[in-house]
This record gives structure tokens, sequence and C-alpha cells, in this order.
């Protein structure tokens, strides 16, 4: 698990929690489920649509709480979906002229970071033991 | 409607010739009137040349009043016309400037039968019908000014109205502000109440709850599941502990998955009976613990958290201890006297009088951190720092807001850049400003650039795109402050806390005091979890402490840290003036004592959440359990608390 989740960042988020329950860390972690979930379908749509720069801000959306939570594969994904989406290379630095060329990285990158969601959604749902859904 | 003059309506309608022309003709012949009065130079016009005393003296004798307006009506419906002189010779009447010249064909001197064909000219109905040019044009003007004139007054009244609302406005924004601080106050107090209120609670559940743990513990012995282990800790909570999640919620702004309160499969639920089932009943850990049996491991374990890992990691951490942040001493894994024990009850009832006195450092910084749940660290505000958050991610926002709470922090949270602008303008009380910058409706850039046409609070942007024309951008363009790089830890937002809010630190005329009382508090807390494990674990449960001694080897790592750390700290004490002394006399104390005192127990029970999380993650494909060392440090936490729940109690 520890590629996929970043522990130090993890575990600062938990020990924000009371005394005798983890609900603000629950709470935060299952809000982000919705959070991922709705973006992604997001992404698919806008895929359908072609809506490179929606995708480039969904990407960032994502990232933002992904990285919070130290969730790195999902962040790292969503930082890819954010670069290509924004007409660059996964990495940010160079232009990528062709837009069906980043709408292929998208649709590739979005499902692998949906299975990486799935694996990490699984695992902090039996942490906080939950069935996985 | 022009009929307004009182006399004229009983002159007009008599005999052939009229009344008024006759008056007027008589009026004329009196030589004394000359120099008000008199027929033109020509004989075949009159001239007012005295038009005032004509009016006060004339008027009212021969036309029974002294309206001069009312006269030249008059004279216009026997056909007089004013001679205008302005047209010719520069506008120079001959007699005088103010003189008035009325003619009529008719009206001549010395020509008293022709009075008789000077009419009044048009009878009142012809006037409506016919003369249109004339009486018409007077009619629609009289209307316009009436119009005006009330238009006039309702302009009056809108502007009277104006500024009425302008003072109710500016009182109600007086009173709004007044309100404002009002709930600033009661909110601490409330604060402080609480805090009084759950010490007492603590302390009460803590005795009759003690042997309930034991119980759990029996069973929780270390292979139980969580959730299995959660069931039996089925602590329904207080009324005081329903209050403080409400203080908790308003203040981070936080909305809790209520799922997760059902209790079941909750590790943390779990991982507390473990340890309260050691006989170490943390929660009444200086009084002010919430949750009554056991305490969160999570949250012992925040104490150590953050910058620890150069304490943690023994091996390979150069940087050590860093004096400037109390997180790091309090962190110091060796023992204190145990007077120092004493020392934090009587500053924890110092916290319920709300004692503040700056000479007092090291007792005001520990005030909040008695007062707080242990995940909160105190940088030892002179008051809580008021800070506004702007995020518009959810999950970013109730993690910042958290740890910001956690740093005693008061939080107001705006949406987007728009927000935040609103909420900067209507109050201006922020002390910092942290700032996301991509955001929908208005970005952190421009909302910053807005904020900082009215307001200089530090702004700090929140970014993961640090490059560095962004940041060139950020700081000469618009004005902010600093950066912080998201994600953003615990520490880093802590540092940047300290850095732009010096200014609200306690004695912050002199940081190296406040510092420099920290290691003192710290090291309060090391002590006492020394002493109460020497003197009241055995005592308290025998049974237990052999088994659940949480500090087994854990404590391996630790042991080793004394050594490694001690120069660190004398080098550090030294360093730092005046309140230093104090430092000096603990640590002299505490490296007199052994840690030696700490290794001594068996591993038996680690808290579950580490442990499964540990296990499930890094534990099973790095055995080498680089994390785990920062776990032993919490069993020193719960020895504290019921070392101190044993004093108070």
């Amino acid at each position: 698990m520890s590629e996929t989740i970043d522990q130090n960042t993890f575990e600062q988020i938990l020990e924000m929690d009371d005394e005798g329950d983890n609900e603000f860390s629950k709470g935060i972690v299952f809000g982000f489920f919705d959070q991922a979930e709705s973006t992604f379908d997001k992404m698919e749509k806008y895929l359908a649509d072609k809506d490179l720069g929606e995708l480039s801000s969904l990407g960032h959306y994502l990232k933002g709480s992904s990285a919070t939570l130290g969730l790195i594969k999902v962040k790292d994904a969503c930082e890819k979906i954010q670069h290509y989406g924004a007409g660059k290379d996964e990495t940010g630095t160079n232009d990528e002229p062709d837009q069906e060329v980043s709408l292929e990285n998208i649709r590739k990158t979005l499902t692998q970071v949906k299975k990486d969601y799935k694996e990490v959604e699984d695992f902090l749902r039996r942490y906080y033991g939950e069935p996985s859904s | 409607m022009m009929d307004g003059g009182q006399t004229s309506t009983s002159a007009a309608p008599a005999g052939n010739s009229s009344d008024f022309v006759r008056k007027l003709y008589k009026m004329l012949e009196d030589p004394s009137y000359a120099e008000i009065v008199r027929w033109g130079d020509e004989g075949d016009s009159f001239v007012v040349l005295e038009c005032e005393k004509f009016t006060k003296t004339i008027l009212p004798k021969h036309f029974k009043h002294s309206n001069f307006a009312s006269f030249v009506r008059q004279l216009n419906k026997y056909d007089f016309h004013k001679v205008r002189q302005n047209n010719e010779e520069n506008g120079q009447s001959p007699y005088g400037q103010n003189a008035w010249e009325f003619k009529h064909p008719e009206f001549r001197a010395n020509s008293k039968e022709s009075l008789d064909n000077i009419r009044r000219k048009a009878p009142a109905p012809r006037k409506q019908t016919q003369n249109t040019e004339d009486s018409v044009p007077t009619q629609q003007i009289d209307l316009l000014n009436q119009q005006i004139v009330a238009q006039q007054q309702q302009i009056q009244h809108l502007s009277d109205r104006y500024a009425q609302l302008t003072v109710d406005h500016q009182l109600m924004l007086q009173e709004v502000m007044r309100v404002q601080k009002t709930v600033l106050n009661h909110e601490s107090v409330i604060h402080q109440v609480m805090a009084y209120l759950l010490s007492v609670d603590a302390r009460q559940r803590r005795d009759s709850k003690a042997a309930a743990a034991f119980q759990a513990q029996g069973q929780a012995g270390s292979t139980l599941s969580p959730s299995q282990v959660a069931t039996m800790d089925d602590e329904p909570s207080s009324p005081l502990q329903q209050a403080t999640k409400l203080l908790n919620d308003m203040n981070a702004e936080i909305q809790f998955n209520l799922v997760g309160l059902d209790g079941v499969g909750d590790p943390s639920k779990a991982a507390g009976a473990v340890v309260s089932g050691s006989g170490m009943d943390g929660a009444s850990r200086n009084g002010v613990v919430r949750a009554p049996p056991g305490p969160n491991p999570a949250l012992v374990y925040s104490k150590m958290n953050g910058d620890v890992e150069p304490v943690v990691y023994p091996v390979g951490a150069t940087n050590g201890i860093d004096p400037m942040y109390g997180e790091h001493v309090k962190n110091v894994p060796y023992p204190m006297p145990k007077q120092e024990v004493d020392d934090s009850r009587r500053q924890q009832v110092q916290q319920v009088q709300q004692v503040q006195q700056v000479q007092q450092v090291q007792q005001v910084q520990q005030v909040p951190d008695n007062r707080k749940k242990s995940a909160n660290v105190d940088p030892g505000w002179a008051r809580s720092p008021r800070i506004l958050l702007v995020e518009d991610d959810q999950t970013c926002r109730q993690i910042g807001g958290k740890f910001l709470y956690s740093f005693s922090c008061i939080i107001d949270t705006a949406l987007d850049g728009l927000e935040a602008v609103t909420k900067a303008q209507a109050n201006p009380g922020y002390d910092l400003i942290l700032m996301d910058i991509i955001m929908p409706n208005l970005d952190g850039v421009s909302a910053t650039h807005l904020i900082r046409q009215f307001d200089r609070t530090p702004i700090i942007a929140m970014t993961s795109n640090i490059r560095s024309d962004d940041i060139q951008l950020y700081f000469q363009h618009v004005g902010m402050d600093d950066v912080l790089p998201k994600p953003f830890t615990r520490k880093s937002l802590l540092d940047m806390l300290e850095k732009h809010l010096s200014h609200l630190k306690v004695a912050s005329q002199n940081m190296e005091a406040s510092q420099s009382a920290v290691p003192g508090t710290m090291a309060a807390q090391n002590s006492a979890a020394h002493s109460i494990k020497e003197d009241s674990s055995p005592g308290q449960s025998p049974a237990t402490s052999v088994n659940n001694w949480q500090s087994p080897g854990q404590f391996q790592g630790m042991t080793a840290l004394p050594h490694n750390m001690q120069p660190v700290q004398s080098q550090y004490v030294p360093t730092t003036p005046g309140p230093a002394a104090y430092a000096v006399d603990q640590n002299g104390v505490q490296y007199a004592t052994p840690a030696v005192a700490l290794a001594p127990a068996a591993p038996a029970a680690r808290p579950q959440v580490r442990r499964q999380l540990s296990e499930m993650s890094s534990a099973a494909e790095n055995p080498g359990m680089a994390k785990r060392p920062r776990m032993y440090a919490h069993p020193s936490q719960p020895i504290v608390s019921s070392m101190q729940a044993a004093r108070t109690a």
C-alpha cells in the first residue's frame, strides 16, 4: 500500500481525529470517495464531449484533494490528466498539439486511475471497518 | 384660474368703462405719486417707477391689495401691454432700469372718454376655448410649476430618507461588529467552560469506567479485529462530548460523515479499548480529555506528530531536534522530575481561571495545551489568530481547517475568491488569509488583487504549481506574502503561521523566551510519563501493567535517543537567555533520570489503528518498519494522563 498511500500524509490526518473515534478522518475520506466518483463520472462525460479544458480542470481539482490525503497514485494520475487536458505531455513540459492524442492519453489514464482508486478505496473502507462497495 | 386678484373680481363686472381702468386713471391724476407712478413722457402710456413703493403704498389705497403681480395680471386682462425696452437702446428704459411701462391704445393722458373703449378682453368661458395662445400656456406653466414643486418635495423627502438610512446603516454595521466581537468572546468562554467541564467529567468517568475498561482489555488482547473490539467499548457519548463535537464542527466547518458514528468497526475505538485495558486510563489526561475510557491512540500519537521524524528515526536522522520548534522538544523521550506533574496541575487551574500573564510565559503556553486534546499544538499565541481559509476543495478545506483549529486558530472559510473578498471586506479582523489559487468564480490571484485594494492582511498562496514565474506573479503583482506548497502538511502550515504571525506570540518582543519555555512544557509531560510509570501503573492496574505495557521494546528506538539528543539539548539551552534557565534546570534533572526506566515492558498490545495500518501497508511489504518508532512514543501519553488523573482525583 505504501506506494499508493503516503503514510505520513495520511497519518497526520488520522492524528486529527478526536479521542475515542475517527469520525473526522473517516468523514474526510468518505467525502473524498464521493468527490472522486463524481469527478470520474464527469471526466467520462467530458471525454465524450472532447472537452480538454474541463478535463484539465477536473484533473487539477481531484489532484488537490487526493494529494492532501496522500493518495499518491490517484494524485499522480490526476496530474497527468491535468497536463493532457492542457495540451501537454504527461509531465506538463512539452506541448502535445494533437487533440486526439491528448484525449486518448486521458482515456487511458482515466481507466488506470479508476483501478488505482478502487484499490485504495477498498483498502480504506476495510481500514474503517466498512465492507467494500 | 388667473382670476385670482381679490379686487379684480369685484372691479371687472362694473359699468361701461371698467372700474379698474377708472381707478387706474384716477390714480395717475394724482401728482403726488409722480415719483412712483406717472404718465409716460408721451402721454400714451404709464410708468411704474418704483415698483416696491407702488406695491406697498399705492396699490392698497386704490386697489385694496398689495400684490403687484395681480395688478399686472389685471392690466393684461384689459389688454395693457408692457412696453419692452430691451431690444432698443441697449435695453435701457428711459425711466430707469426697474421701471415698468404699460401701454394701451385707448389709455392716454387727458383722454378720459376713451376709457370706455377699454374692455376686459376675454370673458372666462371664451378664455378656455379660444384664447389658447394666452391662457392655456399660463395654465400649463402653472400646472408644471405645481408638478415641479411636488417633485422637489419628493426629492427632498427621498434625500432626507437616504440620509436617515445611511445613519441607520452605520449604526447597524457598528452593532454587527459589536455582536461579532461578543460572539467571539462567548465562543472562547464556551471553550474554557467546556475544557473545565470535561476535566471534571473525565475525572468522574475515569473512576466509573475503569472496571469496564479492564474487561475489554482481556479480550482485546491483540488478535481481535478492530470491529469486534469496538463493540465492546461502545461508549455512548456524553452530552459533553456532543457539545464538544458541535463546537468542533462550528470551528472547523466540518461536516462529519455521520455514517461513521455507529461505531461499528471503528478501529480507533478498538484501539482505545486496548489502551484503556492496560490500566492507563488516559481519558483524564490533564483532566481535560474527552473520551471517558482510553485515549485514542491517534490522538496520543499526534502529540508526536509533524516534525517528529527526526526524533523517531534516530538512524540516519541528521537534523535531530530543532530547538526553535516546541514540538520537537515535546518529543524528547526522556523523563522529567516528578515535581513537574504538580506544576501542570497548577497550570490547569490557572487555565480555568483564564490566567494569561505574559511574564509567566511558560505557564501561559501550557494553558491552551492543557485545554486542548493532545493533537492540538499550541504555538503560544497571545490570542487566537483569526484565519480566513479560502479553498474550493472540500477535502483540503476540511483538513486545513482542522489543522488550523489544532493550532488554536479561529477559522473562517471561503469557498472561492469572490467569497473571500466579501469576507475580507466585511471583516477586517483577519490576521492571515490562506488563499488557494485555482478556484471557480474568482481565482486566488484576482481575489488577492482585490483585497489588496483595501487591506494589508498577510495572504499566503496555497498552490501545487510552484513555478518561478507564478511566484513572481503572486508576490510582485498582486502582493501575496508567501507560498505554501500543496499539499501542505501540518508542519508546513504551522511554520507558515509562526513565520507570519510572530507578532501574536506571547512575549513576541522576546521570541526566544517564548520558545525556550516550550522545552519545559514538554519536559513536564515526559517527566510525568516517567514518574507515572514508576508510581501509579503498578498500583492502579497491577495485572494489566504486566501484560499490556505499551512501551515494550517500543522504546528501543527511543532509548537511544536521549544520548543522541542530549548534546543538542544542552547546546541549545545555554544559547537562550533568560527563561532558558528554567529549561536548564529541568534538563539537568532530566538527564539524571535514566531513560532505561522506559525500556522494560513487553510489546504486548500496540494501538490497533497504527498497527493495522502498518501491517496492511508498509509493515507487510517493508519489515524494516520505518514508521514504527513514531508509535513508540505514545504510550507515554496515556501514562501522563492516568498519573495526572490519579492526582486530580
